[in-house]
């Protein structure tokens, strides 16, 4: 990197790092000069003139640009992620982050099998709210299928509790990781012990810890058990002690504050130009929730706030993912209350598999379940697009059919992959110690940002 | 069927007028030949029709009542299978009317069929499956047991039925009749309790048993060789050619990692129509039987020969081959043999004829020979099955060149001592396994001989140098049937250890010995093919049969493109 003369500054300043090229530079096309390293006194007069001058004492002694690999496998980084880092002591002065070191083939394994062979996929994209994916894949298929409005309501309203459910789990995830990552270990195993509630019962619903694959075409797999209502309200006061807890811990933190607020602020005009959606955009000022400005499944029947920061720093992002939990569970608690009695899959055998009765006792059942296992639904040929709220944001699928049984393209806009991008500017200028909980607080998953 | 795995089918020059029909299918006019029938005529016009008895390389009967579609002025329902086009007729397939009886036909088929989707070796291909999923999707109304009938009945060698499971189409019996001329098999009983069965006195044993297994919309007839061995849909697909005799039917060799399971018939109206023979069917198993499959440096004395990488045998045999080369160069001290087999591919054979060339330029005298595997005069007949049981006997003739001798004349060059050395591609003879080591022993008194061999024989044991070479099934390339139709055949499965194609093995020997160094040949089975059709051809006269000049099969040839094997739950798709 080519160094140039220190530009003038204003009386007492420091050196400012200047960023990375915003969104306007870009698109204007303008460049600045990304280094602003001062210029070292070159004649022994200069070096005693410079002496004399207060403003050059205190600036911290440049170094050699040094270049070196964060991960891909670093033991701070929740997530296979390398960030190739030019460093100037500890100041990140630029950075290349390649992502891709859990590329799965996921839409190209998604063109091979059939629609309902795709929600096992879904369940690995972002791994710790599984089921946002499973309801999102769903909507879209449903979507092209034109049966959206043929859902049992009592499922759409399991669809809203489950999702509900990863979100909050997501968002524990990432803010147990953050404290952690300043330094921090309690809340970690509280929110994750919290964590580990909601994961106990959503095992009791679908039958897995994690990997659910729960939800289906047309519906549901199972029916909400028998006490799940009571379970959940008692799950969620436990996990509220927990987070109030958490909070009272770290949020008036000295060590916590200073390590998160200012830390990585981003512009509300910044966060839109680089296509932010989810808690990262909501921490910026922008009141974007997809549950509430395109509301799918029953989340307009549903009384809750959308919480947004103002500065858009690591401490924004933090305080929104921590008051969505608190939406999340008053939705969940209103859903609990509106959930009606009634089948939980639609009643068609071209999209829902026959019941086992009618499978084991009758050639008709049979027959449609053979059919549908092993060719698959038929899904009428066009392309659709269709986005949830998940955890970090506006999850996209689109889906391309050529009528047959198995997608011909199947897309994921995966939020973090979106966010992501723009990590290289959050963390231009800050400390070395700084890029851990910035990347925390973006909450890259691996499995949804490589597919 | 896969679209793409159909033979490209030479069309007709169009009807003249006078033959063709103007009727309109649900009201859009179209123009269809006289003489076709209703379901025809929809079908040619992407029009789906539902059916089971009507088969396009059968007759119709009109029994199974699936068929039915509305002619405007008719007051019933017809059977289109049943119904020849009329000028002016109008035909409706997907009124209420129509639509409801074809889900009422399908429930009244339903009413007695066995919940055996599981255990029946039909299901994913079953005809009676995907019209229930097309056309009627609706549960059950029955609330009475099935009527009962005799399940896993052996009706002859090769076939067992399940009676329960028999949807009464017909279409068994009627390949019986009109494609193997044998009556063999008949209903019995009346309504509910019809079944089939065997006439009386009669076994399901003629050679084109198998098609009833093909032609079958649902698992009532089973193959004994493939049922219960393989989900279909598990297999893949790759279109190729039988290699039983002369013929060449068309076929689909169904495999799955690296095992073939079945073969059965493709379409191709100039060869085979629908239909191949239960002999064709079985070839599939020579692919693994007796395998030859690691390189031997021979030992003499009947000892099998001693194991060598294909390297060094190759080395070995190129160490030798080019001594006798300078030995023989002049003409007089003997002649080298070079034996086109005609179970191998053109690709292979014109790779031997390029090698014979380069001995010959070097002035070594080269004699050619033709063998292959022994004639069978008794199964000849005239439906599909030939006499040579050779899949290649008229590539191998012309590759040959018109001096080479057949295999008489070659136990009378070697019995004389006028060759001095062969090289053998294809280690077959047409002599009885009785007789085989007689004249394998003709082969003793050689300098050299090369044989590259799929089976391991005891005349294989003789050669000096033996090589591993892949079966029929394990590389690509095209055979000339009896009719000089060249016709391509594709590589399933790989091949068993260290063998490699006839061709590879001739191209690295080539190679090796000093016989043409990076030949156009040599490079791929496609580009020996172009060549070899760029060089070897000839015109058909005006008003004589294609077959009246052999030769002018290679002008027609196409090597077609490549193909990946398509999963057969996915042939009705994209692969």
């Amino acid at each position: 990197m080519p160094s140039t003369t220190l530009p003038p500054s204003p009386a007492g300043l420091r050196t400012v790092a200047l960023g990375m090229p915003t969104a306007d530079e870009i698109v204007s096309g303008t460049t600045r000069e990304l280094s602003n390293r001062p210029r070292l006194p070159q004649t022994l007069g200069e070096l005693e003139g410079a002496a004399d001058d207060a403003a050059f004492l205190d600036t911290e002694l440049p170094t050699e640009p040094m270049t070196i690999n964060m991960g891909p496998s670093h033991p701070a980084t929740h997530g296979t992620v390398r960030i190739v880092l030019t460093i100037d002591g500890e100041t990140v002065k630029d950075a290349d982050v390649q992502v891709g070191y859990l590329h799965r083939c996921f839409e190209k394994e998604a063109e091979y099998a059939t629609y309902t062979q795709i929600f096992p996929y879904t369940d690995r994209l972002n791994y710790v709210s599984p089921l946002c994916n499973n309801v999102g894949y769903a909507l879209a298929v449903e979507k092209l299928l034109g049966v959206t409005d043929r859902i049992p309501e009592r499922a759409q309203y399991i669809r809203v509790i489950v999702s509900e459910i990863s979100r909050i789990t997501d968002h524990l995830t990432c803010l147990g990781a953050s404290a952690m990552e300043v330094g921090g270990f309690t809340p970690f195993l509280w929110m994750i012990k919290a964590r580990e509630w909601l994961w106990e019962l959503l095992e009791e619903l679908t039958g897995a810890r994690l990997t659910h694959s729960y939800v289906r075409i047309g519906g549901v797999a199972q029916d909400l058990t028998p006490n799940f209502s009571e379970r959940l309200r008692n799950t969620l006061h436990r996990a509220r002690e927990a987070i109030e807890d958490t909070e009272k811990l770290i949020v008036k933190n000295r060590i916590f504050r200073d390590r998160m607020d200012g830390i990585a602020a981003f512009s509300a005009a910044d966060a839109i130009a680089w296509g932010w959606t989810g808690p990262c955009l909501r921490s910026t000022g922008v009141p974007y929730d997809v549950r509430k400005d395109h509301p799918y499944l029953v989340y307009d029947r549903f009384d809750f706030d959308v919480p947004v920061g103002s500065v858009g720093d690591n401490f924004d992002r933090f305080a929104v993912r921590l008051e969505e939990i608190r939406q999340s569970m008053r939705i969940l608690e209103q859903a609990l209350v509106q959930i009606p009695p009634g089948p939980i899959l639609m009643d068609d055998p071209r999209i829902a598999a026959p019941s086992k009765t009618a499978v084991y006792n009758t050639i008709e059942g049979m027959i449609g379940h053979f059919k549908l296992i092993v060719d698959g639904i038929k899904v009428p040929a066009g392309e659709v697009y269709s986005y949830i709220e998940g955890g970090n944001g506006e999850l996209g699928f689109y889906i391309v059919s050529d009528g047959t049984g198995r997608p011909y393209k199947c897309h994921v806009r995966s939020p973090c992959f979106v966010i992501m991008q723009s990590l290289s500017k959050m963390i231009h200028g800050l400390g070395i110690a700084d890029i851990i909980p910035t990347f925390g607080m973006i909450n890259m998953i691996g499995g949804e940002c490589d597919r | 069927m896969a679209e793409d795995l159909k033979t490209p089918i030479q069309t007709s020059p169009a009807a003249p007028a006078s033959d063709m029909v103007t009727i309109k299918i649900d009201g859009r006019p179209v123009q269809v030949k006289k003489g076709t029938n209703v379901l025809e005529a929809c079908l040619q016009h992407d029009t789906d029709v539902s059916y089971f008895c009507y088969h396009p390389g059968l007759s119709s009967p009109a029994v199974c009542r699936q068929c039915l579609v509305e002619v405007v002025g008719q007051p019933k329902l017809v059977p289109s299978c049943y119904t020849p086009v009329a000028d002016k007729m109008e035909v409706v397939t997907s009124s209420p009317r129509v639509l409801l009886a074809r889900q009422q036909m399908l429930e009244f088929t339903l009413v007695n069929h066995p919940v055996d989707c599981p255990i029946c070796d039909k299901a994913g291909e079953c005809a009676l499956q995907k019209q229930y999923v097309d056309w009627d999707h609706t549960g059950s109304r029955t609330e009475f047991d099935k009527v009962h009938k005799p399940k896993a009945v052996d009706l002859g060698p090769t076939i067992v039925l399940d009676a329960e499971r028999c949807i009464l189409c017909t279409r068994c019996i009627r390949v019986c009749d009109e494609v193997a001329g044998q009556s063999q098999l008949t209903m019995a009983k009346r309504g509910d309790r019809e079944i089939l069965t065997t006439a009386p006195g009669q076994v399901l044993d003629n050679p084109y048993s198998l098609n009833t297994v093909d032609v079958c919309p649902v698992g009532a007839l089973t193959s004994k060789d493939f049922r219960f061995t393989m989900r279909v849909w598990e297999l893949y697909t790759t279109p190729s050619v039988c290699t039983g005799c002369a013929t060449g039917c068309n076929i689909e060799i169904h495999h799955s990692q690296g095992e073939i399971w079945r073969l059965v018939p493709r379409e191709n109206p100039q060869v085979n129509k629908f239909w191949m023979c239960d002999e064709g069917r079985f070839t599939y198993k020579q692919v693994r039987h007796r395998r030859f499959s690691s390189a031997r440096i021979g030992q003499g004395r009947g000892l099998p020969g001693q194991l060598a990488s294909l390297d060094k045998a190759t080395a070995y045999a190129a160490e030798r081959l080019k001594l006798l080369v300078e030995k023989l160069a002049g003409g007089t001290a003997g002649a080298i043999g070079l034996i086109f087999s005609a179970q191998a591919q053109n690709e292979a054979l014109y790779g031997l004829r390029q090698l014979g060339e380069q001995l010959a330029s070097k002035g070594v005298p080269v004699k050619t020979y033709v063998t292959g595997q022994k004639a069978r005069p008794d199964r000849a007949d005239n439906i599909l099955r030939s006499a040579d049981m050779n899949p290649n006997t008229q590539g191998a003739k012309i590759l040959a060149g018109p001096a080479a001798g057949d295999f008489a004349a070659l136990k009378a060059d070697l019995t004389a001592g006028r060759i001095k050395a062969v090289w053998m591609v294809g280690e077959d003879l047409p002599v009885g396994e009785d007789l085989l080591p007689t004249a394998a022993a003709l082969f003793d008194g050689l300098e050299l001989f090369i044989c590259q061999a799929v089976h391991d024989t005891p005349l294989v044991r003789r050669a000096q140098v033996q090589l591993p070479a892949a079966a029929w099934a394990e590389a690509d390339g095209t055979f000339t049937n009896e009719k000089s139709l060249v016709q391509r055949a594709r590589k399933a499965v790989e091949p068993a250890g260290d063998a490699r194609s006839h061709l590879e093995l001739l191209s690295l020997l080539g190679r090796k010995a000093g016989l043409g160094a990076a030949e156009k040949w040599q490079t791929s089975p496609r580009q020996a093919f172009l060549q070899m059709v760029g060089t070897i051809g000839g015109t058909v006269p005006p008003g004589s049969a294609p077959e009246a000049v052999p030769a002018a099969g290679f002008a027609r040839a196409e090597w077609g493109r490549e193909l990946l094997p398509v999963q057969l739950r996915f042939a009705h798709s994209r692969g």
